[in-house]
């Protein structure tokens, strides 16, 4: 027997007492429920991107109109050594977090968990130093279309970095409470009970997130000091 | 397995043993998540945002003396809202989350004190949605009335110019965020999974979210009016906004807020429909008004995040003292048009697909016809849903743009009118030769196709350059496009009302008001904006409080009809309260005959929606077809047998062919 929470049915239960479903129907929600992560891990993706994409718009179009020849003066530049160390963070966090995903998979749960809190903590640093960099800056917001743009990314930054850390963070909550369960049931890669089907779709597009973060990272990083 | 109503039951799977989570606690009564703990949370937090604003702001130079701290209203604003949200108990799961535990349901209630507070049912959170929405659109409605009386007379003034355009951008601000989710909220959240097959929606807990952050929407841009007000109009142009008083905050935090609400709306709607149709539910077969839902769903969650971008360079810019939008210092007021236009053209077809969705849903039935080009109509609403993206420069025809590519956008403009005109040819050529029932939903459905033919046709016109450049900025515009949303999506989402109300309620509105409410609002409404594309060709501007004597006999039968129109919208409410709470008859399983999913229901539909998951084996518009086949097998059978699900090993067994319970409830907890 297990004690599992009633989970999908709660908004229903208290009004439905009745209610009884066969173990066809219950598999039927599940394959859903599967697919609803799938798309929703997808669909966060997809508004990050927009959500991304406008800044990169407002960064091209500043910086080709250059009004009054203030786009970037004297070519200035946010603290580098400071940025280039908040972009290594969120890659090496990505790249880790992959890797421990790929362990999981095959079977190996401590090599998930170490990544997955080293990940928290590599993102927390990120995000401090992202802060920190605030109070670094050699120029004032409103200076230029390039300071702007800056300080715009700094706060975008902040709210991803904190939105992947949430995700991860509820993720390894939420598997400290259920291993024992799941590892008799073969493990999280092989487990039928439903925490760890659904587990893995939360797992698996928390890591795609993860990907994005970097991606995003990488992206704007050349932006604001490559080029 | 019977599905209990304790905070966990137990259940056999696997034969394996999980150790109880343990749930977040639940606050019994008034310390509960309710309206008024929300009302609390929302106060308090404005005036912690207030304070700790004013402590920030107070060592800005710009501030000192200035008498007026955008940073403390931002921060009160934003803090405000999350204060909101924290009392209405839409931070206990997330926080509780962290923690790694699983939610509670809501208290068991079945009283109508579960309207006023979290709720986990798509139903009851679609019957909120309703009356936030009527809230928005009623407040609209007044300020609209402000700016008819305004305009009854050329030189004599009720308002100064200034609290003029404060009225007039808070109508448009209002009306246009409520116009986002007038269907979507109250008619998407409850339809959906009832026309789908479903029993539940993908996220419920997002689109609790959703509504409770567009009613702080609400609140927020209300608070614009007493923050001084903001004078750019609905679209908020630099360098105005940069300008402005402390209202200008309300507007950009109140954007970004009902963004965020939108994004997901849109998510959550997206995710059940791509995922829990219900068995049977092939794409082809999926009703028009799902597919309407489905294109403006995609369009909210990939088109708002950029409003919500653009609100933040703008609050930026009054804060942190950036300079996106000002020209002086390295920005560009244009920015702002084009993110801004970025996010408002789709939202264009955000208000206007699910109209056409409701009347192509509404047609069929009260014609007994099938609906003509289904294909293309559901076609039509995903190429105008991806076009909507590539046409928001028409907007910014007259500043702004190269005008070398004026042409090209003019040529998208024009190219989106073909799949919304094949949208729109379907519903005529349901209509043809057709034996119409004129009852009320019909009848606000026909309506729709009359006045969006004017303003679509005006909208063809207005996307050739030299017609949008002599009418710029002219009442020729604003009637325009109050035909495609008032005349268009209003009329439609009333349509709707009518139709789903019994459903909905359980009661039958009274038809002779329901005609009564129709024939004022479908006669007023023309008689208020029609003349308004004259006094725009001859030369009226919007936004201005005075205007030429010889456009006063106009502005005179517009303002009147106005007034006539606002009130025959009481004519809605009395039938509504006297329908629903005085007289109350109580509606028939299936009062239009109907063969759509969601009215083979029982009313009022159970919590579960379905008692088994349906099997759907038609589309629902087969009306006067010889082969009358059913829409859905509703009774007990299994799924496997249908083809759909594959019977799990051990699974499919007695039990689930005749209905007993189950062996277990794998079910996801709600995220």
């Amino acid at each position: 027997m297990t004690t599992e929470p009633v989970a999908g049915s709660e908004f229903i239960a208290h009004e439905a007492p009745t209610l009884r479903e066969t173990s066809e129907e219950i598999e039927y929600e599940m394959r859903s429920a599967e697919g609803a992560m799938w798309t929703g891990g997808r669909l966060v993706i997809g508004i990050g991107a927009f959500f991304f994409g406008s800044l990169a718009f407002a960064y091209f179009y500043l910086r080709s109109s250059n009004n009054e020849d203030l786009w970037r003066p004297n070519h200035i530049t946010a603290p580098t050594g400071i940025g280039a160390a908040v972009f290594a963070f969120v890659v090496a966090s990505a790249l880790l977090y992959g890797y421990g995903t790929t362990r999981l998979r095959a079977g190996n749960t401590l090599d998930w968990e170490v990544t997955g809190w080293v990940t928290v903590l590599g993102g927390f640093t990120a995000l401090g130093l992202q802060v920190w960099e605030f109070t670094q800056l050699s120029f004032f917001p409103g200076s230029s279309g390039y300071a702007s743009c800056f300080i715009a990314w700094g706060v975008m930054n902040t709210a991803l970095i904190l939105g992947g850390l949430y995700w991860l963070e509820t993720l390894l909550a939420r598997w400290l409470r259920l291993r024992r369960a799941v590892l008799d049931d073969g493990g999280p890669a092989r487990s039928t009970m439903p925490v760890a089907r659904l587990f893995r779709a939360n797992l698996e597009g928390c890591w795609y997130f993860w990907g994005f973060i970097a991606f995003v990272n990488l992206v704007f990083w050349v932006l604001f000091y490559v080029i | 397995m019977a599905i209990d109503t304790r905070e966990s039951v137990s259940a056999e799977h696997s034969g394996h043993t999980a150790p109880p989570v343990r749930p977040t606690r639940r606050r019994p009564g008034w310390l509960g998540p309710h309206l008024g703990r929300a009302l609390v949370g929302a106060v308090g937090g404005y005036a912690f945002g207030h304070w700790i604003g004013n402590v920030i702001g107070s060592g800005y130079i710009n501030v000192q003396g200035s008498g007026q701290n955008d940073v403390a209203i931002v921060l009160g604003l934003s803090i405000g809202v999350v204060g909101w949200l924290a009392g209405a108990g839409m931070l206990d799961y997330p926080l509780a989350k962290i923690a790694g535990r699983e939610p509670l349901p809501p208290a068991p209630s079945k009283s109508w004190t579960r309207y006023l507070g979290p709720a986990l049912d798509h139903k009851v959170i679609g019957l909120q949605y309703t009356v936030v929405v009527l809230l928005f659109f009623f407040t609209g409605g007044l300020l609209a009335m402000a700016i008819r009386t305004e305009l009854l007379n050329p030189t004599s003034h009720v308002f100064g110019p200034g609290t003029y355009i404060s009225v007039v951008s808070e109508h448009g601000t209002i009306m246009m965020m409520m116009a986002s989710s007038i269907v979507i909220g109250p008619l998407g959240n409850w339809l959906v999974p009832l026309m789908i097959g479903s029993r539940r929606m993908a996220f419920p807990r997002v689109e609790s979210f959703s509504l409770w952050i567009f009613a702080a929407g609400y609140l927020v841009i209300l608070a614009a009016l007493p923050l001084g007000g903001f004078p750019t109009g609905w679209t908020g142009y630099a360098p105005l906004q940069t300008q402005a008083t402390g209202g200008m905050d309300a507007y950009l935090v109140g954007f970004a807020v009902i963004g965020i609400g939108m994004i997901c709306a849109g998510f959550n709607l997206l995710a059940t429909i791509i995922n829990y149709r219900a068995p049977g539910m092939t794409w082809s077969r999926v009703p028009i008004f799902v597919w309407s839902v489905l294109a403006t769903a995609a369009l909210l969650t990939l088109a708002t995040p950029t409003l919500v971008a653009a609100g933040l360079f703008g609050v930026l810019d009054r804060t942190a003292q950036t300079a996106f939008f000002v020209n002086e210092h390295g920005g560009s007021s244009y920015l702002w048009e084009n993110l801004f236009w970025f996010f408002g053209h789709p939202e264009v077809y955000i208000m206007a697909l699910p109209g056409f969705g409701i009347v192509a849903e509404i047609f069929p039935v009260f014609t007994r016809k099938p609906l003509f080009g289904y294909r293309i109509a559901a076609a039509g609403m995903i190429g105008v849903a991806l076009l909507s993206f590539f046409v928001w420069q028409h907007h910014i025809f007259q500043s702004g743009i190269n005008p070398d590519m004026r042409p090209l956008f003019m040529l998208t403009t024009e190219l989106i009118s073909i799949p919304t005109g094949f949208i729109f040819l379907n519903t005529m050529g349901t209509l043809w030769k057709a034996k119409i029932r004129y009852e009320v939903p019909m009848l606000f459905a026909l309506a729709m196709g009359f006045n969006f033919l004017i303003g679509g046709i005006s909208g063809v016109f207005l996307s050739d350059v030299p017609v949008n450049v002599t009418v710029h900025g002219s009442f020729f515009v604003l009637a325009h496009f109050h035909y495609t949303i008032m005349g268009g999506l209003v009329f439609a989402f009333f349509g709707g009302l009518y139709y789903w109300l019994p459903k909905m309620t359980g009661k039958m509105m009274d038809r002779r008001l329901g005609k009564w409410h129709f024939w004022a609002m479908f006669i007023f409404f023309n008689l208020t904006f029609l003349p308004l594309f004259l006094v725009g060709l001859l030369g009226q501007p919007r936004r201005v409080f005075e205007y030429a004597q010889n456009l006063q006999t106009l502005n005179d039968v517009s303002s009147v009809s106005a007034f006539f129109l606002g009130a025959s919208f009481l004519i809605f409410v009395f039938n509504f309260v006297k329908s629903i709470f005085l007289e109350p008859k109580p509606a028939p399983p299936n009062p239009w005959n109907s063969l759509g999913l969601e009215w083979q229901t029982p009313t009022p539909v159970p919590a579960y929606n379905f008692a088994r998951i349906p099997v759907v084996l038609a589309d629902p518009y087969h009306y006067g077809t010889s082969d009358g086949q059913a829409v859905a097998d509703l009774g007990p059978r299994t799924l496997s047998l249908a083809g759909v699900v594959a019977p799990a090993a051990g699974a499919l067994d007695a039990q689930a062919v005749t209905g007993e319970e189950g062996s277990a409830d794998p079910r996801p907890p709600i995220a």
